[in-house]
This record gives structure tokens, sequence and C-alpha cells, in this order.
């Protein structure tokens, strides 16, 4: 009889709850069932009972890491139903924190990785650069974790120092191309740890609906930034990394490549951001109406529906996080990898079960 | 990914519109296995799946897919609380069918199992529709597990 092993719902080296059952022969995972909910909050549940400005908040909680993505996808929504325009400067702005919030989210997941892979000097090199981002987005809004910058019809908060901005993206772009990249890539450890563990390919990739890296790494040229471009993307250059190996080597080089990707928009946003006001006037009321829209968060895709009735709460508010759409291919990843790839598996997916329950 | 060619092949002369969001194609008697088939086939990938009330008391069930530029929702309705699976034609699905069974109790039809996704073994689903008319007073968590109906009687 193949032993039935059970992983969690706690996990000494991870905060968040989940859990995965792996039936194994040998060491070998012959199949694997995920067990989420754990976080869940009914945070859709509580958007239909809130008004619109008490549910920015709400949803800016959905994650600790893209908060920003959620009151973007919201305010989007709302301008969409509400035909709001947004001022030309107020794009620029949410273009620069919504590329600082990847940088974030990538660097940390990065240092996360080396550290899961016992890497512990460029765990800190990561976790460094990180540091400078977290300061460029505390400049911006005065928050380190939830930044309160969208609001319906524009932004709150100005860029007021643009080149602090701009050398901290240059330092970062400098240490990632000189050493991040060099060593996540030629190193023979992260090789020979990585390199062929948890394949997902690409035929796998678009059954399961996987997004953002994850789809990238399987050869997927997948980028809402590039095929739906959004806010002012289209007038941006920068490349869509892709890969075709689907494993897990594949989606350090993609994440490793789009940190100089987003330094090299971030550059280019500062120099073209016009000059004018940052929202528009207060809008009285939502009218009656539906929207579905999507955004390319650090993760992936981010897909938002939202319903209104024309009263001050809307109707319906869906929300679903790349972590939901990436986390079940971790079966398929896993079905044939030895039990001790598994956490580096998972890993690789760069889970939010905070987001994935909501 | 050509849209018209991909709807016409799916519904000959079904209508649709291109709105600010993406194409909507609003069809009651969508075949939502064959438009799952096709999508495969196509190598278009389903974004997401969402439940919400209609205004004739039925949900209404609205297919996201990604066909490139512009999203493409595909909506139906949902007759008797029943509705086809897609998820042994796309594992995308798979989850969000469990999710909306949690949240609107509705049941699709064809899987071997539904177990709760958000919700825990042995909750009821349907928690969204049957606490739909209850302001926040309500909590979710106690609810899940006691049958609240809309009108606030609690009928274990």
């Amino acid at each position: 009889m193949s032993p039935v092993i059970p992983l969690g719902p706690f996990h000494p080296a991870l905060e968040e709850p989940y859990k995965v059952e792996v039936t194994t022969t040998g060491e070998t995972i012959t199949d694997a069932e995920i067990t989420v909910g754990f976080n869940f909050r009914g945070i859709e549940w509580l958007a239909e009972r809130k008004t619109y400005t008490q549910d920015i908040a709400l949803l800016e909680r959905v994650c600790g890491i893209c908060s920003n993505v959620h009151t973007l996808m919201f305010c989007r929504a709302v301008e969409k139903i509400a035909d709001l325009e947004v001022p030309a400067r107020a794009k620029f702005i949410r273009v620069i924190v919504a590329e600082a919030e990847r940088l974030h989210s990538h660097l940390l997941w990065a240092g996360v990785a080396c550290n899961l892979i016992g890497f512990e000097t460029l765990f800190m090199t990561c976790f460094s650069l990180r540091e400078q981002v977290m300061d460029v987005l505390e400049g911006i809004s005065g928050n380190r974790v939830n930044y309160a910058m969208n609001r319906p019809g524009g932004v709150n908060r100005d860029i007021t120092d643009p080149a602090s901005i701009l050398d901290a993206v240059r330092t970062i772009a400098d240490v990632t191309a000189k050493q991040l990249i060099p060593v996540m890539t030629t190193d023979r450890t992260v090789r020979a740890r990585c390199s062929g563990v948890g394949i997902l390919t690409r035929e796998d990739a678009i059954a399961y609906g996987a997004v953002g890296p994850m789809a990238r790494a399987s050869g997927l040229a997948t980028d809402i930034r590039k095929s739906a471009p959004y806010l002012v993307y289209d007038q941006l250059t920068f490349d869509v990394p892709v890969r075709s190996e689907g494993d897990v080597f594949a989606r350090i080089v993609v994440r490793a490549l789009e940190i100089l990707e987003s330094c090299k928009i971030i550059e280019q946003a500062i120099d073209m951001m016009p000059a004018g006001p940052i929202a528009g006037g207060l809008f009285l009321a939502v009218p009656a109406g539906e929207a579905a829209i999507r955004i390319e968060a650090p993760r992936g895709e981010v897909v938002y529906y939202m319903e209104s009735n024309g009263t001050d709460m809307p109707a319906r508010v869906r929300v679903r996080t790349p972590t939901f759409a990436n986390m079940p291919t971790v079966r398929v990843m896993a079905i044939g990898q030895g039990l001790s790839d598994l956490g580096l598996i998972q890993a690789s997916i760069d889970p939010c079960y905070s987001c994935n329950d909501r | 990914m050509d849209v018209d060619v991909l709807l016409s092949e799916l519904n000959p002369g079904g209508t649709y519109e291109l709105r600010r969001d993406g194409y909507w194609a609003v069809w009651p008697d969508l075949d939502v296995r064959a438009m799952a088939t096709l999508m495969r086939a196509r190598e278009v990938r389903l974004s997401t799946m969402t439940g919400t009330p209609g205004a004739d008391g039925r949900l209404r069930l609205i297919y996201h897919w990604d066909v490139g530029a512009k999203m493409l929702n595909m909506e139906t309705s949902v007759t008797a609380g029943h509705i086809p699976t897609i998820s042994d034609v796309l594992p995308a699905a798979d989850w969000v069918e469990r999710e909306i069974r949690d949240y609107y109790g509705i049941e699709f039809d064809g899987r071997a199992a539904t177990p709760p996704l958000m919700l825990r073994e042995g909750d009821i689903p349907g928690l969204f529709s049957r606490t739909r008319d209850l302001g926040t007073q309500i909590d979710p968590a106690e609810t899940a597990r006691t049958n609240v109906a809309s009108e606030g009687g609690e009928t274990r």
C-alpha cells in the first residue's frame, strides 16, 4: 500500500496555512491533493455589504504583497462602470507603483527561493534590494504594505521626489544584472537543484489556466500589459521574458529578467510622466452596470468582475487572484518528482494563500 | 484569436456585443461542454468563472476567456440549480466550480465529487445565496454551519 503523507496545514517555514497530502511510492510522489481555504475571510461576501469607499480599504487587504493591485482593480472597475476619466499623470503614477510592487514581489520571492535552495548570501542580496523598493514605496505613499494610492478617477498622492526613485531603481537593475542573474543562471548548485524539476508542460499550462511567470516559463508569451495594454503600458518599451523548459529553473530566470524589465518601465514612466492633476473630481454615485477587467499582477493575471445596482454598495465583487489559477498546477508538477522536491515546486509558483483564499 | 470565427463556430447566428470591457455573449441555452471542448482545441485559456444572482432569481454564470486583446465573457443561466461540469475538459474549471458551489449551492453535473473549496467539510453549500439579504450582523463563519434562510430564520 502506498503511504499518504499529510503536509500542513501549518508549516515551520511558511506563515500561511494550506495542506497537501502526497501519495508516494518509495520517495517518488504518485499523487497530490491540495486543500486550501484556511485563510477564507469572505472578502467577496463582505464587499457586497460595504460602500465603495469602504471596499477600497477592504480589498487592499486581499494580499499583503500585491495590495496595490487590488485597489487598482477595484477602482478601474468603478471607472469602467461610471465612465470616469483618469488624468494622464495619475496613470503614470499607477504604473510606477505597480512596477515597484512587482519588484518588491519578485525580489521577495527570489530571496525566499535562494533560502530554500540553501543560498544564504544571495538571499541577503535579494532582501537588501527589496528593502530599497520598500523605501521607494514608503517614500511615495507613506506606507510599506497597504499603500492607499488608488481612488476612483486617479491616485491619492503625487510623486514628488522622482530622483530618489531613479537612484533606487538603477541600483536594483545594476545589482540584478551583475550579481543576481549571473549567479542564479550559472551557479551549479542552483542549476542542479532546479533544472528539470517540477515541469509544467505548455499544454498543461493552458489546460490548467496557469498565468504570469508560471505560464511564461512554460513557453506561453502571455502578459496582459502587452496583449491588452491598460494605463500607459502601450507607450512604454519593455520585453516579456519567456522560457520553454517549464521547470523551476525557468521560473527563476523569467522572474529575474522581469526585475530588469520593471526597472526599465519605471525609468521610462518617470521620464515621460506629464505635469497635471492626479485625480478627477469627486463622483457622487456609481450607476447600474457591470464590468469584467484584468491586469498583470506580479504573480500573473488578476480578474475582477463588478456589478453595480446603482446604490452606494456594489451588488457583486468577484476576485480571481493569480495563485488561485496557478495553485492547482502543483499536482501535475509534483507527480513523478521526489518528495524532497515538493517544497521547491510549491515555492516556484510564488504562492500567496491569503490571495487564494480571500 | 478571431472571436467572430470562434463564436460563429460555436453558435452560428448567435448574437454578441463588443463592450468597453470585452466581448459579451449572453446565451441562456449555451452548451457549456461544447464551448469548453472548442476552447481547449483552440488553446483558449479559461481565466475564471463568475456566479452572480440574476434578476429572475436564477444564477447568472459567466465564463471569462482570455482571447488576447479582449476578454470574452460568455454568460448563461443556471436552470433548477444544475449545470454540466466542464472540469473534465478543462482542469482550470475544477476549483472555480467548487467555489461557486460553496457560494451559491448549484450542482455541476458530471463531476465525480465536488468537495468544498473555501468552506469546510460538512458546511452547507450556498453561503452567499442563503445570506444574500442579510446584513453585516451575520457572521459568515457561523452561517456556514447552520442553514440561515435569507428571511433571517434559522432552519438547521
